[in-house]
């Protein structure tokens, strides 16, 4: 199945122009600090309000300017890691990863709390966490939510090289089993080695593909 | 001295109550919503801070004069005149009191982290789970802090109660006015004993919001 993003967003400091189609790939994009990585995965998201043009997912139209059609943010079936790991202070771990969870597989649940090495870190608050579980609580939160396409943004930036490893093996293990998109931005040549179907290339607002 | 004030702790109880039901998505606009005329919107919210409590009254007691629309249909439907009653009293100070509620709540709302929200979107809350999930535990010191503003604020009210509520005994006497009625009858007794307890009430109401503040640095951090 094919998807198809169109965009077109103009920041002032930075004009967007992406025309890209992908499959269920592992996509990494790579460039330069205020390329557009970021602002293209909130394109995708719904998040930025101004962006223009015409975004396909799974066969199911999220945005067409020229129809003025919209699917709002939050019915877009896009999980999200964020760089900022936004952990809401007074939920525990659980408590977090359950957040907007309507129907909780627990088999997956745990599965996923198992792999992110989590699991003995549910029933703790996020302010004692370090930066690298908080990343992690991060995954599985987006995760859980078993949408059909994720984006990630620098996600294994907070970790140590050993748990970096471990994920990233994890992760193509899993995008394989899922069978759904994944689009990755990351500044580590590693992750691309290691992870990328495709690999993208920001530079000034525009995309190609390496 | 026990009647004025009852009548002030119950007119501050109601007016806290309908504020915080007021004042909450008010400060939801202001925080979050762009749209022309909020500045004057803000002004207006606001304006109770500057504006002498004698003109607020005189402003509302003309409003609510049995002979204004709103009089009229008061009189209509409860059959008994809004001017120089508890009803009047209460509508004035919680329009008194506005800035006091709304101000704090917005601020609360202003504070929290846009990551926060673009998060709890793309989990698929919608609006509904989004306030109650996130905005409302996020802002509740906010809120906590509005709700103590706005009681001891009202407590403390003097120019447009006497103005809109006149200085009806076991009605429309609140503490602030015996407290002066007391002085001036030269009963210093019992004026230090409402002094006291006046002062009292609003060092709980102030320190509740100084460490309702506290906590909430600690949150954002």
């Amino acid at each position: 199945m094919k998807h198809h993003a169109e965009f077109s967003l103009d920041m002032g400091c930075l004009s967007l122009d992406i025309n890209q189609t992908f499959d269920h790939e592992f996509i990494m994009i790579s460039g330069e600090n205020g390329s557009g990585k970021t602002t293209f995965l909130r394109c995708l998201a719904g998040l930025e309000k101004k962006v223009q043009g015409r975004w396909v997912l799974n066969d199911v139209v999220q945005l067409d300017s020229a129809s003025s059609l919209c699917v709002p943010v939050h019915e877009r079936s896009v999980a999200c890691v964020w760089r900022d790991a936004a952990l809401l202070p007074w939920l525990n771990v659980q408590q977090n990863i359950e957040l907007g969870i309507r129907s909780q597989d627990a088999l997956f649940f745990s599965n996923l709390c198992e792999a992110l090495h989590i699991s003995h870190l549910l029933a703790r608050y996020p302010a004692v966490l370090s930066s690298g579980e908080a990343q992690r609580v991060n995954i599985a939160r987006a995760l859980c939510r078993q949408a059909k396409l994720v984006l990630l943004d620098e996600p294994f930036s907070a970790q140590a090289p050993a748990m970096r490893q471990h994920l990233r093996q994890w992760f193509k293990k899993s995008q394989q089993e899922w069978a759904i998109p994944i689009i990755m931005v990351s500044h580590d040549l590693e992750d691309v080695h290691a992870l990328a179907d495709q690999h993208w290339q920001m530079q000034a607002g525009r995309l190609w593909q390496l | 001295m026990l009647d004025p004030l009852l009548i002030s702790l119950k007119l501050s109880l109601i007016t806290t109550f309908i504020l915080l039901l007021v004042a909450l998505p008010l400060a939801y606009v202001l925080a979050f919503c762009s749209f022309k005329g909020r500045t004057a919107l803000e002004v207006l919210v606001a304006l109770p801070l500057v504006l002498p409590p004698t003109v607020l009254g005189y402003f509302i007691l003309v409003m609510i004069a049995p002979n204004t629309l709103l009089g009229r249909a008061w009189q209509d439907v409860f059959d008994a005149s809004l001017a120089f009653s508890f009803s009047g009293m209460v509508l004035a100070s919680v329009l008194y009191s506005l800035p006091f509620a709304v101000q704090p709540m917005q601020q609360a709302l202003r504070a929290i982290p846009k990551a926060w929200l673009e998060m709890a979107h793309t989990q698929g809350l919608d609006f509904k789970q989004r306030l109650w999930l996130v905005i409302l535990p996020a802002s509740k010191g906010g809120v906590l802090v509005a709700g103590a503003l706005s009681f001891a604020h009202t407590m403390g009210e003097f120019g447009v109660v006497l103005m809109v509520g006149g200085s009806i005994p076991g009605e429309t006497k609140v503490a602030s006015i015996a407290l002066f009625e007391l002085v001036e009858m030269q009963q210093g007794a019992q004026a230090w004993w409402l002094s006291l307890i006046l002062l009292a009430i609003s060092f709980v109401m102030l320190s509740v919001v100084y460490s309702v503040n506290r906590q909430r640095v600690g949150l954002f951090k």
